[in-house]
């Protein structure tokens, strides 16, 4: 997927695909901060990342991440 | 032309605050989006266009547009359910409908369904959705298990969704969606001899039999069968959002499910599409009739054709329950005519059409004459056709229509065809079999009205005869429906619920009839009914429904004067009636005048109309009527 190789292309993929408003300074907000945010979004993150990278993610790490960037970070190592 | 996809525009309107007071157009936005996307990408960017919609102010929406139906869901189950929301609110945005969503616990269904002071039941759900999955019988058993435990969890489980399919159909006044329940290769898996794994598959499908057979003993009660939803969309779960989330349906098949749930609310809330519109050249046979010729087309004996003889014979199928079939054609009408009624090749004929359009004029106009003749609206029909031009010409014309998008392949055209379940209805009934013959017998009465000099001598050669007498209790379910669907002759706008033909006809002190009727090309079924209660000062005629197919024959006239003239014979002092206007019933305000009656009151509720009966009206002298009132008149005369 086009543009997951910086955090900048992450977090406009996120805004995009999650239709959540988010700055550039949101990577590092608390997931349950972020407006509009729901527990359903780590679980379509995991979905939309792999189909995307086409990299199979180690999902209870996803799920216990605090914010974006520890999510890009876990895809970063997948890679 | 627009170069924004449908997402991006609503993204856009959503970041002006002005997605709610478009809220009338996400239906034709949706559909572009369906229609234009590739086959495999539709369900997720449906379910991405449902996120942004479910973030929307249900009360804003109504600010905006109050005629807006509501639809309020509780989502329940045995795993984390509130993936379903997205792609739910998609699927009913789609027919207009805002949902809005009411989240259960997962595990927590039985409670969620059966407490009728919990969260869910308290907001009187018009529909309850309880997702079941394996679990829901393997959660049961211990650790080693054999076959025999299972059967016995699953004898179990099935005692506790009985009871909740009663129980909830005693508390709550919506309709209760429950599904089979998918076996999984890693249950299966688990056991290693082929002879114990054939016993669990028959139990488990015994299991699933029996939850599908409570349907015949709960009238508000659906079971979804997931079996042939999960062999179109793979995967009934992923492992591991299934440990870690208890997330146990992919969303594919959430997806799949919501469409049905999204088809079934449609048809709850009156919206049942009634005909589907084809296109002839690509769509219901292989070639283009006017460049290849007769012998040039074909839908049998080439590989190509035998796809659209299949085709073909999955539309007659579906004409067979009640669904109309017209034709919208870019062809000259007379070779087009000529093929339906001879070429060899073709399932469907000339007369299993309601209607044939073919000629060069935009399709949208065939579409809208196709319901004004059919007296149906255009939000009835379905439009199927391999052009995508055509299709947007369509759906830009005329959005009400829906719209499928057949391609080149027509080995998919059965596929794309029941892909949406725009024809569902909850139980088909004798009269919804018998329709398409009866708009057949329309065709034939409007070509004898346009070869006939006046209306009065259509009428006559037409032959009319009408039969009122009380309903057979056969008869109550079309007698509900028919007050449900009649809005032009309906002369208050009373519409029975199921319990009430039955009540009526008990009741000695009130009179329910129903009017059939009949003419030179068959019966028309049971067309009308007249609801009225007898009082000191003599009847009083509550009601008088007529279905719009038979209007301006003289049926209601004929109905009226048989029954006043009867009334005056029984000795009756007078027949007293009620006009209530509403928003589509002004046609009939001058029914009561027109036959004698003299006002005596206006009210919030309408006109007051009396009928001294000191002389009654002639019935049309070309209806001929029978009366029989099932009741002895000197009973009402007292």
């Amino acid at each position: 997927m086009p543009g997951l190789d910086s955090l900048d292309g992450f977090l406009r993929l996120v805004r995009t695909e999650l239709d959540l408003e988010l700055t550039d300074q949101d990577a590092e907000t608390e997931l349950a901060a972020l407006p509009g945010w729901d527990s359903m979004n780590l679980l379509r993150l995991v979905t939309l990342l792999e189909s995307g990278s086409g990299r199979r993610l180690p999902v209870p790490t996803v799920l216990a991440a605090r914010n974006l960037r520890e999510i890009y970070a876990v895809l970063e190592e997948a890679a | 032309m627009t170069t924004t996809t449908p997402i991006e525009r609503l993204r856009g309107l959503r970041a002006v605050g002005e997605l709610a007071a478009a809220h009338h157009r996400i239906p034709a936005l949706l559909a572009e989006l369906l229609d234009e996307a590739e086959p495999a990408d539709r369900d997720a960017l449906l379910s991405r266009a449902g996120r942004l919609l479910a973030g929307l102010d249900p009360d804003e929406v109504l600010h905006h547009h109050p005629a807006t139906q509501v639809v309020t869901v509780a989502i329940t189950g045995q795993s984390t359910v509130a993936g379903l929301v997205d792609p739910l609110t998609a699927e009913l945005a789609r027919h207009g409908l805002l949902l809005r969503p009411l989240i259960g616990d997962h595990g927590g269904w039985l409670r969620d369904l059966t407490d009728p002071g919990g969260q869910l039941l308290l907001e009187r759900p018009d529909l309850s959705l309880c997702l079941l999955d394996a679990e829901t019988v393997f959660a049961e058993v211990p650790s080693p298990w054999r076959v025999e435990e299972l059967a016995e969890a699953a004898d179990r489980v099935l005692e506790r969704i009985t009871w909740l399919a009663a129980e909830h159909e005693r508390i709550a006044p919506g309709l209760l969606v429950l599904n089979t329940l998918p076996l999984l290769r890693r249950h299966t898996g688990q056991l290693v001899d082929h002879a114990s794994r054939a016993r669990l598959g028959a139990v488990w499908r015994e299991f699933n039999a029996r939850l599908l057979r409570l349907t015949e003993r709960h009238r508000s009660l659906v079971v979804l069968d997931l079996d042939p939803l999960t062999a179109a969309t793979g995967p009934v779960e992923d492992a591991r959002l299934a440990c870690y989330a208890q997330v146990r349906f992919t969303a594919p098949v959430l997806a799949g499910y919501a469409r049905e749930v999204g088809h079934l609310t449609r048809s709850l809330t009156g919206l049942t599409r009634k005909c589907l519109v084809l296109d002839l050249d690509n769509t219901l046979w292989d070639g283009v009739l006017g460049e290849d010729g007769p012998d040039g087309i074909s839908a049998a004996d080439t590989l190509r054709g035998e796809a659209f003889g299949t085709f073909q014979r999955t539309v007659r199928q579906l004409a067979a329950q009640g669904v109309l079939l017209a034709v919208s054609s870019k062809n000259d009408l007379e070779p087009v005519l000529e093929t339906l009624h001879s070429h060899p090749d073709l399932v469907l004929r000339e007369p299993d059409f309601a209607r044939v359009h073919a000629d060069w004029l935009p399709k949208d106009g065939h579409l809208a004459a196709i319901a004004q003749e059919l007296g149906i609206g255009a939000d009835s029909l379905v439009f199927a056709d391999d052009s995508p031009g055509e299709r947007a010409q369509v759906r830009f014309g005329l959005p009400e229509v829906a719209v499928l998008p057949l391609d080149g392949e027509p080995a998919l055209h059965v596929e794309r065809l029941l892909a949406d379940g725009w024809f569902d209805v909850l139980r088909l009934t004798d009269e919804d079999r018998a329709r398409p013959e009866q708009y057949r017998l329309e065709g034939e009465r409007h070509r004898l009205r346009e070869h006939s000099g006046s209306h009065a001598d259509f009428l006559h050669q037409l032959g009319v005869s009408v039969r009122l007498g009380p309903p057979e209790p056969h008869e109550y379910p079309r007698l509900v429906q028919l007050t449900q669907r009649t809005n032009q002759f309906n002369l208050t706008g009373l519409r029975l619920q199921p319990g009430d033909p039955a009540a009526a006809a008990e009741d000695p002190g009130r009179l329910l009839l129903a009017i059939r009727a009949a003419d030179r090309f068959g019966s028309n079924g049971l067309v009308g009914a007249l609801l009225g209660r007898h009082t000191p000062d003599g009847l009083l005629l509550e009601n008088v429904w007529l279905s719009c197919r038979v209007l301006t024959r003289g049926i209601e006239q004929a109905a009226l004067a048989a029954l006043l003239t009867e009334s005056r014979a029984a000795g009756l002092p007078a027949v007293h009636a009620r006009f209530t206007p509403t928003a589509k019933n002004h046609r009939a305000e001058l029914f009561y005048p027109e036959l004698g009656f003299t006002e005596t009151a206006r009210t919030e509720d309408g006109v007051l109309f009396r009928h001294g009966l000191e002389f009654t009206p002639e019935p049309p002298l070309h209806v001929h009527v029978t009366l029989d009132l099932g009741w002895p008149t000197d009973a009402w005369a007292r």
